[in-house]
């Protein structure tokens, strides 16, 4: 239905840029495939942030078009074919100036946050 | 982006999901849980599969035209899943756009199309009317159509804004033609100013076209080939250009070769196989005479120039030409000079002829086309909603699936659009059969019409607009309503909800239906029955049984002195053809296209100069009795009324009244040209009036004279053009005889044509009964699709109300309770649609009243018929699913759903 569709885009705007970071940053150690990725936000955020694969496979898809993550067709350590992404030399640049930018923003908002003294 | 390379990313995609779905599955297997459970959780935690990958998708970008993809693959396969209704639409579509196109193709071709000449918009006709053929003094109402060779020239060198001016024979002239000594062929021809093609712009296709040397009487005589007869007659032989053929008797060089295509300054059946000089016109004593007004002339504008004034120049040329000349007009007419005009005419599509006289039907025709059309759409939308409302639930399922609702309407528009353009390629086959049986239809008797049945580039784009156009207007109400189901509905069961939007529209689909139907079976049956009264009304003489030949002995070089011998071979030959009962000569015989009129002077009487002159004939003995008209008092012509005897003239009941209306008419005399004259004849005989012309209003006066007899100081005219021949059985069976007997009795006396009365007769009526049969098969196919519309609704609601029918089985109703049930809805639409339908027939009805003949436009007879014929036609359509009804099993149907 039309306001299911929608409520999934706004979630995606909310993170995007965000999510956008995670997965380059998650690609930093290595390729992975879509399902490994969102295993590996999921462990490292201590079951905290889960990754909605209506989020995750449009990013994915995005950051491949831009030409930040790579693709290819391997076999995965169970035997199984998956598509694996990769950083890629532009993407690692992206993931840098992604990183300043989200310790920009947080330092920004901890300034907010922080109660008066 | 290419399709392939489409699919190929959505299998990735596909693939992706599924090895994401796998891992995470066999990650809960490891986690110890069971396969079964694993692979949903899996499933559970992914989400929406299909959404997803739509969204993903979303992000590639060419989203629209690969939803437009998508929608197109899964729109053909859903029509192919369903052969019969996928047939059904495309057949009524094909024949609704189809019918359309060829109505337009003719529009196009006898209304738009502009002549293949080149900047045909400078082109300007000297008159506003068609009026034929020879004619003297001033013109009818004033206005100059017809001009005299010495008036053309005097216009054309006195007119400097017309770069050229050209003149020509309104009519097409046969000619006998002889290759080598073969035996004379007839073809025809059109005398036309050696300027004829300069000023219509047209360049030879080979060798040379006309040139003004030509125009002078001693130049060597030329004909220019028409492309078609070379092409069919000739064989595209070019040895033929530059040789010589026999024309009229006369030794012709053939010069060249018009452009395909080209067809003359007017579009007509069977134009001119060859265009000669006007210096070559046999009928010598036209073109020397001031007074014969016989030519139209088409003029060249030069660019620059407005028609209004040189409109208003060539009137005041024209009358002081006319007040100039003293042997023009007669001096009781002079008076009219002021008032004679000269009106300029945009000829960009030439001389008007097929246009002024198809314009009504034509007109008509595209009105009940549409209505056509209407009910064509208003029959495909009825079948979509009722497809739409059996899709009902699994619309329902869709949307619950999160399909957006503005995809859904896309998905059905695209589908109607399929079906629209399918019925429109299939309806382009239609339009040009049936173009083509129009043609046959309109041009009965003709070899050959310069119309292309196949539609132009404009006409075929106007119907591609249409398909879609339909497409739209049948696809979006089914395509609004199926969209509007409620997902709940799934749930549900979406067959038990009654009274819902989509069969209210579907039953005022069905109401218009039968309106319009109504309106075109009146319509159907007026023009029939008007075409049945001209047909069968009595004409003044019998068809059955007789032969009408047509020769021309003026073509093989006959001189008036030696035309007594031929007709008396004539004569002596053509009774002794086994099987003919009797025969006769004339000049020319009723209803064959021909008619000549002249003032007469009535000896003793004040000449009368404003009733229109009598029409006359020349014919031979036993004239009356072949072709069947009754001797009221006195004699006919015979045997011994020949030059020498008194000179003598048989008259019509209309020519009698006329001009002796309380006197005895037997023994009087009139005469021809002057009062001088007005002794030359005299009246022996009163025959029944006929008529020769004009087959709606009364026949007009009209005298008959013996073949030869020419009072001293009259020139000679009207040679014999036709032999009536009255036969035992069939008309056809005895041509061969005829042919030969004509042979024997001169060898170079070709046969124009041979046809039976019959068809002579009825190829006056050609345009009445295009648009009767055309109706009438607009009619039928109405009819059709009114009772298929009323059909499916009714079927439609029986299959819905099954439950319902069921209950109230149970709870004791009967056959006959059930059957009105389903009846009366029926009924009701029937009712309404007559109800609507009848009225407007009537208040469309004097658009059609001035076709009419013998019959009223409320004719109640024809009205009552076509509502008879509409009423059962329904009944029985809406019986065959009320009968089912009947016969519903309460238990199973309880069961049902």
């Amino acid at each position: 239905m039309a306001d299911k569709k929608a409520r999934y885009q706004n979630r995606i705007e909310l993170l995007q840029g965000t999510l956008d970071l995670l997965i380059l940053q998650t690609l930093q150690w290595g390729s992975q495939h879509g399902y490994g990725i969102s295993v590996a936000i999921r462990n490292r955020s201590g079951e905290l942030l889960q990754v909605d694969t209506g989020s995750l496979y449009p990013a994915l898809h995005r950051l491949e078009k831009q030409k930040w993550i790579r693709a290819e067709w391997r076999i995965s350590e169970n035997k199984q074919r998956a598509k694996f992404y990769q950083l890629t030399a532009a993407g690692k640049k992206q993931l840098t100036r992604e990183r300043s930018k989200w310790s920009q923003l947080s330092d920004a908002i901890a300034g907010v946050l922080q109660p008066e003294e | 982006m290419s399709l392939w390379r489409w699919k190929k990313r959505d299998a990735e995609l596909d693939e992706e999901v599924r090895s994401h779905l796998e891992m995470a599955a066999q990650e809960r297997v490891e986690r110890g849980e069971k396969k079964e459970d694993a692979e949903h959780g899996a499933r559970r935690e992914f989400g929406n599969v299909g959404l997803v990958e739509e969204i993903t998708r979303d992000g590639w970008g060419w989203r629209w035209p690969r939803e437009l993809a998508d929608d197109v693959r899964y729109g053909m396969r859903t029509l192919l899943k369903s052969p019969g209704f996928t047939a059904v639409v495309v057949l009524t579509l094909a024949l609704g756009i189809g019918a359309n196109t060829a109505i337009f193709t003719l529009i196009d071709a006898v209304m738009l199309r502009s002549l293949p000449v080149a900047n045909p918009r400078q082109l300007y006709r000297l008159g506003d009317n068609n009026s034929c053929c020879v004619m003297v003094g001033t013109q009818e109402g004033g206005s100059f159509v017809l001009y005299s060779y010495a008036l053309y020239e005097n216009l054309r060198d006195h007119t400097p804004e017309f770069s050229e001016l050209a003149a020509f024979e309104p009519w097409t002239s046969d000619l006998s033609v002889r290759r080598n000594g073969s035996a004379a062929e007839p073809f025809k021809g059109e005398f036309v100013s050696a300027n004829y093609f300069n000023t219509l712009g047209v360049r030879a296709f080979a060798g040379r076209l006309l040139a003004p040397p030509d125009d002078s009487a001693s130049a060597p005589r030329v004909a220019v080939m028409n492309y078609h007869t070379w092409q069919q007659r000739f064989g595209l032989d070019p040895s033929v250009i530059g040789s010589t053929l026999n024309i009229n008797g006369v030794p012709c060089a053939i010069a060249g070769v018009t452009p395909p295509g080209f067809y003359g300054d007017t579009l007509r059946s069977d134009p001119p196989d060859f265009w000669l000089p006007l210096a070559a016109d046999p009928e010598k004593w036209r073109l020397p005479n001031a007074a014969v007004e016989w030519l139209y002339l088409v003029g060249r504008l030069k660019s620059g120039f407005a028609p209004e004034p040189v409109q208003a120049r060539l009137t005041v040329e024209l009358q002081e030409w006319l007040s100039s000349h003293r042997e023009v007009i007669p001096d009781q007419d002079r008076k009219d000079i002021p008032r004679q005009y000269i009106r300029l005419t945009a000829a960009a599509g030439g001389v008007e002829k097929l246009r002024t006289d198809y314009e009504t039907g034509l007109h008509l025709l595209v009105t009940l086309s549409a209505l056509l059309l209407l009910i064509a759409c208003a029959n495909v939308a009825n079948l979509l909603l009722a497809r739409g409302s059996a899709n009902r639930a699994q619309m329902a399922v869709r949307l619950a699936l999160g399909a957006a609702r503005s995809r859904l309407i896309r998905q059905m528009l695209t589908e109607s659009l399929l079906l629209a353009i399918a019925g429109g390629l299939a309806g382009l086959y239609v339009a040009y059969a049936g173009a083509h049986a129009i043609l046959l239809l309109a041009f009965r008797g003709a070899s050959y019409v310069p119309i292309d049945a196949r539609p132009s580039l404009p006409v075929l784009g106007l119907s591609i607009l249409l398909s879609l156009m339909t497409g739209i207007v049948f696809g979006i109400l089914p395509a609004w309503t199926a969209s509007q189901a409620d997902p709940l509905d799934a749930l549900r069961g979406a067959g038990r909800s009654t009274g819902d939007r989509a069969s209210v529209l579907q039953k005022s689909l069905v109401v218009a239906q039968v309106a319009f139907s109504i309106a075109l079976l009146i319509a159907a049956g007026l023009v029939t029955q008007s075409l049945r009264n001209l047909e069968g009304q009595h004409f003044g003489f019998v068809t059955d049984g007789r032969l009408i030949v047509n020769i021309a002995p003026s073509l093989s070089g006959y001189t008036p002195d030696k035309l007594d011998g031929l007709y008396q071979r004539l004569e002596e030959t053509m009774p002794q053809i086994p099987g003919v009962l009797s025969a006769s000569l004339s000049w020319y015989s009723p209803l064959g296209g021909n008619n000549a009129n002249e003032r007469v002077y009535i000896q003793g009487k004040a000449p009368d100069y404003r009733c229109t002159a009598p029409s006359w004939d020349r014919v031979g003995p036993h004239y009356f009795e072949t072709i069947g008209t009754r001797l009221l008092r006195g004699r006919v012509i015979e045997e011994r009324d020949r030059p020498g005897g008194l000179n003598v003239a048989v008259i019509n009941e209309t020519f009698a009244r006329r001009f002796f209306p309380n006197e005895d008419p037997i023994g009087q005399h009139f005469g021809m040209t002057d009062v001088s004259h007005s002794g030359d004849y005299e009246i022996v005989g009163i025959v029944e009036d006929a008529k020769y012309q004009d087959t709606r209003g009364p026949a007009y006066a009209t005298f008959f004279l013996p073949l030869l007899q020419t009072p001293p100081g009259e020139s000679f005219r009207g040679w014999v053009g036709a032999i009536e021949l009255h036969v035992a059985g069939r008309p056809e069976n005895i041509e061969s005889a005829v042919r030969k007997a004509l042979a024997d009795a001169d060898p170079s006396l070709p046969v124009l044509n041979m046809m039976s009365f019959d068809e002579q007769v009825a190829r006056n009526f050609n345009q009445e009964r295009l648009i009767a049969r055309l109706t009438e098969l607009f009619g039928a196919l109405a009819l059709i699709l009114a009772c298929v519309g009323l059909y499916g609704v009714t079927a439609y609601a029986v299959a819905r109300r099954t439950n319902e029918i069921g209950i109230r089985v149970a709870l004791g109703a009967d056959r006959a309770n059930v059957l009105g049930l389903v009846l009366r809805a029926a009924l009701t639409q029937l009712g309404l649609g007559l109800a609507i339908g009848i009225p407007a027939a009537l208040a469309g009805g004097h658009l059609l009243a001035h076709q009419l003949y013998g019959v009223k436009s409320y004719d109640p007879t024809i009205l009552g018929a076509a509502a008879l014929v509409l009423a059962a036609c329904a009944i029985l359509a809406a019986s065959i699913p009320a009968r089912r009804a009947t016969r519903v099993d309460p238990i199973v149907a309880l069961r049902y759903e």
